[in-house]
């Protein structure tokens, strides 16, 4: 067997891709004692210990939810689905919550929510760090410029629009209070990072839109106008803007020109 | 062709458990060994406490996941990321593992032993040859616990291991809990592999508890150092001298003053065994 046989053979057995031991037996050495197919067999587990160890990190909640022979099972048909393509086994876990919306029955409907949350807090985790603007370099745009000005948002700022209230179920899992059952309710949550810290929390439907609104470069007008059906516009965006200074989330605000 | 040892003492493994102590006071430890890949983020706090670290004591960069034996190509993307860490940190060195862990683009996340043939030592030195050129400086390479052997190995694993360091001229990191752990699975006798390794070319030792399973010993780094483990880092510092040596604890990690205590026991033991015999004065 050449090197390249021989690594194929291996990671199929160890991955459990194949579970054939007369096949072991054909290129590695075993003792009657301690036969080659069981020797391989320490492999195999370590690799799906670590695999279900990586998700477990990412997704504290949604392990205690599903707990540990569950979270087993799903890391098993997960990383068939999705085995890990990076050198960096932070990224594995990346495609649980599609995977998990894929489920035909899964444990609650808002697994997956609760997943998608817990991704972005370990996103937003590893961010580029970035300084923010106090409020005055808000107003030292000036009135005339305001409206026209563009808004840069820190990189540790992610905004998820979900269709259950994940963020209470979280609230509950880390207080250790009990679930109720999942109901469909829509919900936008922001996600971001202040220093070392990781917050999350409900935000309205337009804030949601004006943040991404603002992600795109588009103009302090636009992102305004999301308030418009709030009784006072001006005033809600006013709010909203100082809000965001207040949190950390705007790294520059910049006039057009 | 030479590898040059540095010398830096006795240091321990910097832990997400610690951090915060890290933060607080200098650690009372020669140097700190960290896993490269933990560090690769753009931010964090493990970003932040590693510079912070570093402004210290010397840091080593220790990798998993270069894969160095796969038939898989290089990840390059892995290597500038690498690279770029190390011209942040400035580490006394870098290392990874004599083995292998990615196959078809797919990462195992595991230190998969090599069979030990002269086609696995042409494939391995001509990558260490990149990767040392993209670096910039020569890496070491640590010899892993292993639970299989193949048919097709040629040699015994230290002669492996030596002729790898010499042909692509790098150093190694002897891990001594390795060596005993794969000699009881293997049957061969630790002494042997001890007494083969050049010394010229040891720049590190790694020390390590491991798990007795009953028919195997597994490399769990989940506990102290066991007594014949530290019996033969004694028998190895008296083979080398004084090697840069590090304590490995990844599970269960102890309390940070617990860790320094387990490496303030291997100072002891590498001073003891170098201590110059005593000598009566001649009259």
């Amino acid at each position: 067997m050449t090197l390249e046989e021989t690594q194929a053979a291996f990671h199929a057995l160890a991955t459990r891709a194949a579970d054939l031991p007369a096949a072991a037996e054909s290129f590695l050495v075993g003792s009657p004692a301690f036969p080659a197919a069981e020797r391989i067999g320490i492999y195999a587990d370590m690799y799906l210990w670590r695999l279900t160890d990586a998700l477990r990190e990412d997704y504290p909640k949604t392990a205690a939810l599903l707990g540990d022979e569950r979270l087993l099972a799903l890391a098993k048909a997960y990383a068939r689905e999705h085995p890990s393509d990076q050198p960096d086994l932070g990224h594995f876990g990346r495609h649980l919550p599609a995977f998990l919306r894929r489920l035909p029955a899964p444990e609650r409907a808002d697994l997956a929510d609760l997943a998608d949350l817990e991704w972005a807090r370990s996103e937003v985790f590893f961010e580029k760090p970035a300084t923010s603007i106090a409020r005055d370099a808000l107003a030292a745009l000036g009135p005339d410029a305001f409206l026209d000005a563009r808004l840069e948002l820190i990189p540790a700022l992610r905004i998820l629009v979900l269709d259950h209230d994940a963020a209470t179920v979280w609230r509950h899992l880390e207080d250790g209070d009990p679930l109720e059952s999942a109901v469909v309710c829509p919900t936008a949550v922001a996600v971001w990072r202040a220093g070392f810290e990781v917050f999350h929390a409900r935000i309205d439907p337009d804030e949601a839109r004006a943040i991404e609104i603002a992600r795109a470069g588009e103009p302090l007008r636009h992102v305004c106008s999301t308030f418009h059906d709030r009784e006072d516009p001006a005033g809600a965006a006013s709010a909203v803007l100082a809000s965001w200074v207040d949190e950390g989330w705007i790294a520059d605000a910049s006039s057009a020109g | 062709m030479a590898f040059t040892r540095k010398i830096l003492g006795h240091g321990i493994g910097l832990r997400t458990k610690h951090f915060a102590q890290h933060l607080a006071a200098r650690p009372p430890v020669d140097w700190v060994e960290v896993v490269s890949e933990n560090f690769m983020a753009p931010g964090g706090r493990p970003v932040a406490v590693l510079e912070k670290v570093r402004r210290d004591v010397p840091v080593v960069l220790h990798g998993v996941s270069l894969s160095i034996g796969s038939t898989d190509p290089l990840s390059e993307s892995y290597l500038g990321q690498l690279a770029e860490l190390a011209g942040r940190i400035e580490p006394a060195w870098i290392s990874d593992h004599l083995c292998w862990g990615s196959h078809g683009g797919r990462y195992a996340h595991d230190l998969w032993p090599l069979p030990y043939t002269e086609e696995a030592i042409r494939h391995v030195v001509a990558r260490v040859e990149h990767v040392q050129e993209v670096l910039g400086r020569q890496i070491l390479l640590e010899n892993v616990s292993s639970y299989v052997a193949f048919r097709a190995s040629e040699m015994e694993e230290w002669e492996f291991l030596a002729e790898v360091a010499d042909r692509a001229d790098c150093g190694i990191l002897l891990d001594v809990n390795n060596v005993y752990v794969s000699a009881r699975n293997h049957g061969f006798d630790p002494h042997a592999y001890l007494a083969a390794v050049p010394a010229a070319r040891v720049g590190q030792i790694h020390l390590a508890g491991h798990s007795d399973k009953g028919r195997y010993l597994l490399d769990t780094h989940d506990h102290e150092v066991p007594a014949p483990v530290w019996d033969l880092y004694r028998e190895t510092v008296l083979r080398l001298g004084p090697v840069s040596t590090l304590i490995e604890w990844d599970d269960n990690v102890p309390p940070l003053e617990r860790l320094v205590e387990e490496s303030r026991r291997a100072t002891a033991i590498e001073a003891e065994a170098l201590a110059p015999p005593f000598r009566r004065a001649v009259p």
